[in-house]
């Protein structure tokens, strides 16, 4: 019969008394300094660490400390006590290295199909009043920090609005959306807002050579807000942002934000290449050349000099999303 | 003297130094980590309040001192529903600081006043689930003391332009620690506010002398380049600019482990249990070394070695720890749920808001 050395608390004091532990029967014996007796069903063994002992905690919480670690194993081993799943999963090297692969698969399949379709859906679900109260506040700050009134006349500005207004969208169900004229420092430049606002900047109205350019643009920020782009990206981005913490929020926070970041480039480039479609569909569906939307690239492509495109967020490189443009033609 | 009565009792000692000992290993924790990753991704984080006990029960088996170790006793389910309430406040946080106007601030409000009070039952959740030779922690407090040492003391260090922020903190860690009991035994704090404006300033004249030293440094090359004209020297002084930039930033990180490990010393050696007091010997040339090392490592891993990293700096922490007995550690006495209640600790429906994996 297996006899444990070992330390017992009593759960009232800090007092250590020293014990030997011996099962019968289904049932433990303590004896030595204390005796006591308990039914196996009624004790609680605590999970295997390498260096630390193992306890058996009573049902009152005074507990039984092994110190002859081979001798407790081999006692358990007798009395049929088998860790759970989870604990052997732990503890095995096969466990182990099947736990990275599947976080690998888990992470890898979450990224690329599971995130975009859940936000997808989710965004889909929400009504509409939602995204447009997240985004009230926008075009305030915005007024504020960037954006100065418009100069062009208004007849110009009419007769925009009232272009866009005739053409059909691609798609059954699109957004209502105001067009808003604005002046900026950042250049030409056009974006949607979650409140179904538009923002297009003087720069850009001057820089497009005809408004069946202007058009286009106005077309893919339609897309981005049809879609429901930026809610979509306002889930994609938390999700990704808490997986990251989990994963790296133990060390450094600074170096948490560097994955987070090049992680939702991607979702931002999808959305533009998404917004794109959606634009070359509306000027197929308004018989508007699409050598038009084209040149509208090439014009903020010349303006930019090949740098960063003038959006507010990250893009897909502008000769790529000409050459698309022109196989759709 | 002390050698001979350790001797005569070798197995339990008593009145002698007791250094703690952490024996936690990064491979044994590697396996822990990473199925505790996948099952709280794959239950999309429902299991992160298993995951939290299995990684503080292992933390806390693997710390010894004197000859035995701790426990931690958390329910999972309360864990989990802590994490429920926490995340609701951080979302309508999130929501309120998106918005303008009166629900706005009504809401930053809300927030204000819960997070103290959240605090104030972690705490307890946290102490009153962990024990030591099968005693339990535990923390009393008072709802006016909470609210002083954790809204209204750091409003005023931010009134103060933070001339008060070393008397928040010490206030704050004395409210942490005198409300702290193990069993029926109190903690007692006895670093004095003048103690903590003495750290601060220690940590503020080793920032300035950086600052000055840098900033000689670079000032005297970039004020030679700065008489140039030609547009190669100008785009030379701007490089230059973007480099000091860097190395005070580089310099702000590597104040933190100093500050952490100043304060850290301080409020141990300044801490007893009873008659018991603690030694923190903690060397912040170490810290900043473990620190810079596990990041790069984390970064070269890819994330895998953050197992790793966390085992090493919490065995340089708690073995920095040390235990001073006044007497034998077999006479503390366990304070009952009843007499926990009557103190205020509701310790039945605690939950913890601790949002950690």
């Amino acid at each position: 019969m297996i006899a444990v050395p070992g330390l017992y608390f009593d759960g009232r004091t800090s007092r250590a008394y020293r014990v030997q532990l011996r099962v019968e029967a289904g049932i433990a014996h303590l004896s030595g300094e204390v005796a006591r007796s308990c039914a196996l069903a009624e004790l609680h063994v605590s999970e295997p660490a390498r260096h630390a002992a193992r306890k058996l905690t009573f049902p009152d919480e005074a507990y039984f400390e092994a110190q002859d670690a081979d001798a407790f194993n081999a006692l358990l081993q007798q009395t049929g006590y088998r860790d759970s799943g989870v604990v052997r999963m732990q503890r095995s090297a096969r466990g182990i290295l099947f736990g990275v692969a599947a976080t690998v698969v888990v992470l890898a399949l979450g990224y690329l199909y599971v995130l975009p379709f859940a936000a997808d859906a989710i965004a889909r679900h929400l009504p509409a009043g939602v995204e447009r109260a997240i985004g009230k506040g926008t075009l305030e700050f915005l007024d504020r920090h960037v954006l100065r009134p418009s100069r062009l006349p208004a007849a110009q500005q009419a007769q925009i609005v009232a272009h866009f207004r005739r053409l059909k969208p691609p798609q059954a169900g699109a957004p209502s959306c105001e067009i808003v004229f604005r002046s900026s420092r950042i250049g030409p430049n056009a974006f949607a807002l979650p409140s179904g606002q538009i923002v297009l900047t003087d720069e850009l109205v001057r820089l497009m050579d005809d408004d069946d350019e202007i058009m286009s643009v106005l077309a893919h920020e339609l897309g981005h807000l049809h879609e429901r782009h930026l809610m979509r990206r306002l889930v994609q981005s938390s999700a990704v942002g808490a997986v990251v913490t989990l994963l790296f929020g133990d060390v450094s926070a600074v170096v948490a934000n560097i994955p987070t970041v090049l992680l939702d480039m991607k979702y931002s480039r999808d959305a533009e290449r998404d917004a794109d479609d959606y634009a070359i569909a509306m000027m197929k569906a308004n018989g508007i050349p699409l050598s038009h939307m084209a040149d509208a690239f090439e014009q903020l492509k010349r303006k930019e000099g090949g740098a960063a495109m003038p959006y507010l967020s990250t893009h897909p490189p502008t000769a790529e999303r000409i050459a698309h443009i022109r196989r759709a033609e | 003297m002390d050698q001979l009565q350790a001797a005569a009792e070798p197995a339990l000692p008593s009145a002698q130094a007791a250094p703690f000992v952490f024996s936690g290993s990064g491979r044994e924790y590697f396996g822990i980590w990473i199925v505790n990753l996948l099952l709280s991704i794959v239950t999309l984080g429902i299991y992160s309040a298993w995951a939290k006990v299995r990684r503080t029960k292992y933390f806390y088996a693997n710390t010894q001192v004197a000859g035995a170790s701790f426990d931690y006793h958390g329910n999972p389910i309360a864990i989990l529903k802590g994490r429920f309430v926490a995340l609701m406040l951080i979302l309508m946080y999130q929501l309120a600081i998106r918005e303008s106007g009166a629900i706005a601030l009504l809401m930053l409000v809300a927030v204000a006043f819960a997070s103290p009070w959240l605090i104030w039952k972690s705490l307890q959740f946290k102490l009153y689930n962990s024990s030591y030779r099968g005693i339990r922690f535990g923390f009393r407090g008072t709802r006016g003391a909470v609210y002083k040492v954790y809204l209204l003391f750091p409003l005023l260090s931010g009134l103060t332009l933070f001339l008060l922020a070393p008397f928040a903190h010490q206030r704050l860690k004395r409210f942490q620690h005198s409300e702290s009991r193990f069993g029926a035994t109190h903690f007692s704090f006895g670093a004095s506010a003048g103690k903590f404006y003495q750290a601060y300033a220690a940590v503020f004249f080793v920032w300035l002398t950086g600052v000055v030293a840098v900033s000689m440094l670079f000032g005297g090359s970039l004020g030679a380049l700065g008489s140039v004209k030609n547009p190669a020297a100008r785009g030379a002084v701007f490089a230059g600019l973007m480099g000091y930039l860097f190395v005070l930033y580089v310099w702000m990180f590597l104040l933190f482990p100093i500050f952490n490990t100043l304060i850290q010393n301080l409020i141990w050696n300044h801490t007893q249990l009873g008659p018991h007091r603690f030694r923190c010997e903690m060397k912040w040339t170490r810290v900043v070394f473990i620190a810079c090392t596990n990041i790069l490592g984390v970064i070269c891993t890819l994330g895998l070695f953050t197992p790793f990293a966390r085992i090493r700096m919490l065995r340089y922490r708690i073995e920095s720890m040390t235990l001073l007995p006044e007497s034998s550690l077999d006479e503390f006495v366990a304070v009952t749920q009843a007499e926990a209640s009557a103190t205020g600790e509701g310790v039945a429906d605690l939950l913890d808001f601790d949002l950690s994996l």
